[in-house]
Order: structure tokens, then C-alpha cells, then sequence
């Protein structure tokens, strides 16, 4: 068959509408102020993660997103429309709660067509519709009439995710459903997931404190910290662009030196001795007007400097630990700090390039600057 | 040979007890089949005329009815509040939750004459007949604290988050009721359908104060042993104690089915 024109392409997230939007969203309880101040414009068809630590108020923001708790300021719409106090029974969306919440009297077939039972339609489509969305989550047929409590972990998050699918909502969210998963099949399960939202095209909002998690699956990832959120962006944008050290720290282990600036207008180690040369922080000309501020190098933008080559910053100092990172090899390096203490700075090497000596090496580590980023102090 | 010897023991003390708490209701049986009118053992001569009077007699008709229509109310209303209460109870924080669990269990604990007594008290103070109908009243103070315990546990047992998912996907407060919260409390409400209509067919101090006039069956048995005792007394004293093992039997059996039959 002749295709005269190219198939459609779906726009690129970034270009579609906004569906929800929160604009200044407050949650307080008595005293608490679990969440404060948010603005935040979800996409239309995105996968959205919302991370950050216990008690960072990930789980009451989803609640007022799912209709289970409504905002004390602020407002969420949806397509335009306010929904601060909509229950959740007249909303467009789903939530698979962290205990996945399956109905434990009911069969695994009955789960999945709970929200068309609710709904009226009559028991034929029903079993149609489970048997469906079972092949969609790759349940096997024979499951339809098992006890869904005989269900392995895998198989309930399937149940969970088609009774979701079954309501055929326009926004999905997801309560840290992974969190009690073995580490392989929770591999596998992120694939999965990852894979049903570009086939449903639905938009997903997904919270967890694990940001392995929120990297493989995400279009953008939001980081909460005490009721706030401190930064949204793309996996790339959060690991190679974060806009404090609270992210830094968070999205993967770092190598930071805190530097001063001297009055020829050069930058010198606080903690480790030396001159450094600084690259001019994110987002700001120049070099912000700052006096102090901390240099972040991330372990696998550290170089182990061979005789002759030459980085813009270079420090001396003792290998005196390895540890295997499968694919990769992540050395602990002794550097002099000032005051004559140490200071231990991490380097991550591919196996392939893995140092010759091992242990009690002395090494000299270097990096250009435009490989390490400066965050204000 | 120690561990024999641990069985042995074990064994005779299985049938001691057992010994001791079922041989009253036998001795109880065998009065009732005593030929003469008063009790002696050994027994003399056997007879069931005792238990064909009982069976025919139009008075102890009405008793078994009265003590019947109490029960089965009591069963009701109390498995009715008890339900509602232990879900306020167990499941929703509001203020004054812990005072309210606290109140509700007390009435388990007082001396049921002086419940009885107060009642009756308080009856006639607001110029209320007392008959089986306060009587039903009666039990319910006592009953409905029981059986909220019971339901409460099972409250306890379930997730709340599936009340929070049924509504998410699309119920109303009506269908999480019938299609969740029912379902799941199932259990407990059946047992506390047996204890509710157990404990008021064999109450006797609350109904003595409260029934006024109608008597039950308990109330009957006690006014025949203080005057006019026949073996009438222990024939009715052992059919109502067979009645209640039918029922918890059937009880049990019924909840056995129902298990049975959703784990397939």
C-alpha cells in the first residue's frame, strides 16, 4: 500500500495544553502546613513524578489532586474548570493507593470491572471489558475468576492498574504502588507502566521517594521538600541542572567544595586548599554576585588525570577504597584538606578504564568546568 | 515415659472441665424425665410426661413466643446501631471518639440487677408500663455494647483505604455501603447477630425488672422454682439450652458455607 504522507506524530509534551493546574495550593492541618504554595501546570498526556523524602507532603498533594482532601488556599482546575471541592466520585481520575486497596471479597475479574458495575453496565460487557484490560496488563484469561487475594505482588498491581484503567479516567495517579515490589520486578513493572502510558496516552501522575524510579518512567520530575516544590524539569534538567544542593544531594551522590572569592576577583578553596576555576551558576550572568558558593562535581565528571593531560581544576590525592558498581567502578579518593584534615571526593570510572593500581594509588583528579556546576552557599 | 504421662494428664483435665461445666445441664435433663413431681436421685422411675405437658401447655407457648419476639428484636435493633456505632467507633476520628468508646463498653460491666433495677426505676419515674416491650429497651443497653465490640473488631480488621477506592471509582456513599463496608463486616455482623440474640434469650435479671407482666423464659423458670415446681421447670430449663446450641450450631455452620464458598 502507497503511504502518501508520513504517520501522525503525537506533539512533543512540552507543546501540549495544560490539563490540571494548581495555582498557589495550600494544605494545612491544625498547625501543620503540609503543603505550601504550589504552582504547578500538569500536561496533557505526560507522565509527571512527583519525588521527594517521607514528610515532604508528596502523598497530601496527590490526596487534593485525587479529591480527598481539598486545598485550605489555592486552587486546582481541571481543563479550566475549579475542582478544589469536587469528591472524588464525580472526578475524571484514578488513584492506585499505595496498598493497591483491592477489594479482597471480590475475584480478580470483579475488581476490574468494580467501576463498571458502579457505573450500571450489565455483567456480559463487564467480563468483556475485564478480559480487555486483562490482556492490556498481562493478566492471563484464566486469572478472571482466581481470588485476588491468591495473587502474587506483581499480579495485584496489574489488578489495581486495570480496575484504574476500567474507570477510564483522564488523569492517573499513583501512591507509591512499586514501594513493596522485589527489586527486579519492580524493574520490570516501571517498564511496563512506562510503556501503558504511551499506548493509552493518558496523563500520569506518579509520587515516590525513590528517584530511580521517577528517572526510568518520568517525562518530567517535580522534587518536593517541605510542603514545596524546589524544582520541575525533565530527568536531565533535575540531574544535570539542579537548582540547589538539597536536589543535588537528592538526584545522586555528588563531590561539592565550598569556594570564596579573593580580591583579585579569583575563586579559592574554603574546605580544600587551592585556586579553582568556577563556571558562572545556571540561569544567572556572570557569576551571580556571588562571594561564596559551592562547586558540585558529580562522581562520573571526575577525571583521573594521566601524565601530560590537563583539566581546569586538578586536586592530588590517596585511592583508598573501591567498590564495584557492576558496569562500573566507584573509587573513594583521600584528598588534603585545609587545616590538614582529609576530605573524601568520589570518582566513577567505566570498568573498561578501571585504575590499574587499586588501592593506595596516588592519583591526580581533575575537571573542566563546564562539567561542574556552582550553587550559591 | 514423661510426655505420656504430660498426655494423660492433659487428657483427664479436658474431661474434668468438660465434666464440670456440662453435668448440671445433664442433671438439669434427667430431672425432667423424673416420673414424680419432685426431685430425688437416683431416680425412681423414668417418664416423658413431664415434657409432653410442657410441650402442650399454652402458657409456656406464650413464654418461648415472648422470649422468641424479644430476642429477635433485640437482634435487630441491636445489630442495626451496633453496626453504625462500631463504624463511628472504629473507623471515624471526630471528637469525643475515645470518651464514646469508653462510655459504650461500660454497660458490659455493671451488675445487671442494679441495671435492671435502675431501669425499672427510671420506667416508672417517667410513668412508663413496663412489659416485654421495655424489656427489649432493656437488653439493648446491655446487648449493643457487646456487639459493637464485635463489629468494632472487624471495623478494625479492613483497610480503610477501600472505602477511599470504591469511592474514587465512581461510588456513591449508598454503594461503598453495599458493595464494600457490608460485604467485609459480613462476618462480624453475623456473630454479633448470634451473641445479640443468645444473650437476650437466656437474660433473666434485666428481663425480671423490666418485663413488668409478660414473662420470658428464664424470668418463668425462676418464679416455678421459688413456687410450684414441677419438672416442667427443667424440661423447658433444657430445651431452651438446646435451642441455643441448634442456633449457634446452625450459626456456625451457615458462616462455615459462606467462607467456603467465596474462597472458591
Amino acid at each position: 500500500m502507497l503511504q502518501t504522507s508520513p504517520p501522525a506524530v503525537p506533539a512533543p509534551a512540552s507543546a501540549r495544553k495544560p490539563i490540571l493546574q494548581l495555582v498557589g495550593v495550600r494544605k494545612s492541618f491544625g498547625g501543620f502546613h503540609a503543603v505550601q504554595g504550589i504552582d504547578l501546570d500538569v500536561r496533557e498526556g505526560e507522565f509527571l513524578t512527583i519525588v521527594g523524602p517521607s514528610g515532604s507532603g508528596k502523598t497530601t498533594l496527590l490526596r487534593m489532586l485525587a479529591g480527598m482532601d481539598s486545598p485550605s488556599e489555592g486552587n486546582i482546575t481541571l481543563h479550566g474548570e475549579r475542582i478544589n471541592d469536587v469528591p472524588p466520585n464525580k472526578r475524571p481520575t484514578c488513584l492506585v493507593f499505595q496498598s493497591l486497596a483491592l477489594f479482597p471479597h471480590k475475584s480478580v475479574g470483579e475488581n476490574i470491572a468494580f467501576p463498571l458495575k458502579v457505573k450500571g453496565v450489565d455483567a456480559a460487557a463487564r467480563k468483556a471489558r475485564a478480559l480487555e484490560l486483562m490482556a492490556i496488563v498481562r493478566l492471563p484469561e484464566t486469572y478472571h475468576d482466581k481470588n485476588v487475594m491468591k495473587c502474587s505482588g506483581g499480579e495485584r498491581q496489574r489488578v489495581a492498574l486495570a480496575r484504574a484503567l476500567a474507570y477510564d479516567p483522564e488523569v492517573l495517579f499513583f501512591d507509591e504502588p512499586l514501594s513493596a515490589i522485589d527489586y527486579k520486578l519492580k524493574k520490570t513493572l516501571e517498564k511496563e507502566l512506562k510503556d501503558l502510558h504511551r499506548e493509552t496516552g493518558k496523563t500520569f501522575i506518579y509520587i515516590t521517594h525513590s528517584l530511580e524510579e521517577a528517572m526510568v518512567m518520568s517525562d518530567r520530575i517535580g522534587v518536593m521538600r517541605a510542603g514545596k516544590l524546589v524544582q520541575v524539569g525533565t530527568p536531565e534538567e533535575i540531574y544535570g541542572a539542579p537548582v540547589d544542593r538539597f536536589v543535588c544531594e537528592f538526584v545522586g551522590e555528588v563531590n561539592s567544595i565550598e569556594v570564596t572569592r579573593g580580591a583579585d576577583g579569583g575563586w579559592s578553596g574554603v574546605d580544600v586548599p587551592g585556586a579553582f576555576k568556577v563556571q558562572p551558576p545556571r540561569g544567572s550572568a556572570g557569576d551571580g554576585g556571588m562571594d561564596r558558593a559551592f562547586i558540585v562535581i558529580r562522581p562520573e565528571y571526575m577525571r583521573v588525570l594521566g601524565p601530560g593531560e590537563s583539566a581546569d581544576n586538578r586536586i592530588e590525592g590517596v585511592v583508598y577504597n573501591e567498590y564495584s558498581l557492576g558496569s562500573r567502578i566507584q573509587y573513594q579518593v583521600r584528598v588534603t584538606a585545609s587545616g590538614g584534615g582529609e576530605k573524601v571526593m568520589l570518582v566513577e570510572l567505566s570498568r573498561s578504564r578501571a585504575l590499574p593500581a587499586g588501592a593506595d594509588a596516588r592519583v591526580t583528579l581533575g575537571w573542566d568546568a563546564p562539567d561542574a556546576f556552582t550553587l550559591r552557599s | 515415659m514423661t510426655h505420656r504421662r504430660t498426655h494423660a494428664l492433659i487428657w483427664i483435665w479436658t474431661l474434668f472441665v468438660v465434666a464440670v461445666v456440662y453435668l448440671p445441664i445433664a442433671c438439669g435433663a434427667l430431672a425432667s424425665f423424673n416420673k414424680s413431681r419432685y426431685f430425688g436421685f437416683p431416680v425412681k422411675a423414668y417418664a416423658t410426661d413431664w415434657w409432653a405437658k410442657t410441650l402442650d401447655s399454652i402458657e409456656i407457648g406464650m413464654i418461648v413466643r415472648n422470649s422468641i419476639l424479644i430476642a429477635l428484636l433485640v437482634t435487630v435493633l441491636s445489630v442495626l446501631i451496633a453496626t453504625f456505632g462500631a463504624l463511628a467507633f472504629a473507623r471515624y476520628d471526630w471528637k469525643g471518639r475515645r470518651l464514646y468508646q469508653k462510655l459504650i463498653m461500660l454497660p458490659i460491666f455493671f451488675p445487671q440487677p442494679v441495671l435492671g433495677l435502675a431501669m425499672l426505676l427510671g420506667f416508672s419515674a417517667v410513668g412508663i408500663q413496663t412489659s416485654w416491650m421495655t424489656a427489649v429497651f432493656a437488653h439493648l443497653v446491655w446487648v449493643v455494647p457487646v456487639v459493637t465490640l464485635v463489629i468494632a473488631i472487624q471495623v478494625y480488621g479492613f483497610d480503610p483505604s477501600l472505602e477511599e477506592a470504591a469511592i474514587d471509582l465512581g461510588c456513591s456513599r449508598l454503594q461503598v455501603l453495599r458493595e464494600v463496608t457490608l460485604p467485609l463486616l459480613w462476618p462480624g455482623i453475623w456473630s454479633g447477630m448470634l451473641f445479640a440474640f443468645l444473650l437476650s434469650w437466656s437474660n433473666f435479671p434485666l428481663s425480671l425488672y423490666t418485663a413488668g407482666a409478660d414473662s420470658t423464659i428464664p424470668k418463668w423458670l425462676y418464679a416455678k422454682m421459688v413456687a410450684g415446681y414441677t419438672p416442667m421447670v427443667p424440661a423447658l430449663g433444657t430445651l431452651a439450652t438446646l435451642g441455643a446450641a441448634a442456633l449457634l450450631l446452625t450459626g456456625g455452620l451457615v458462616g462455615l458455607m459462606v467462607r467456603r464458598r467465596s474462597a472458591s
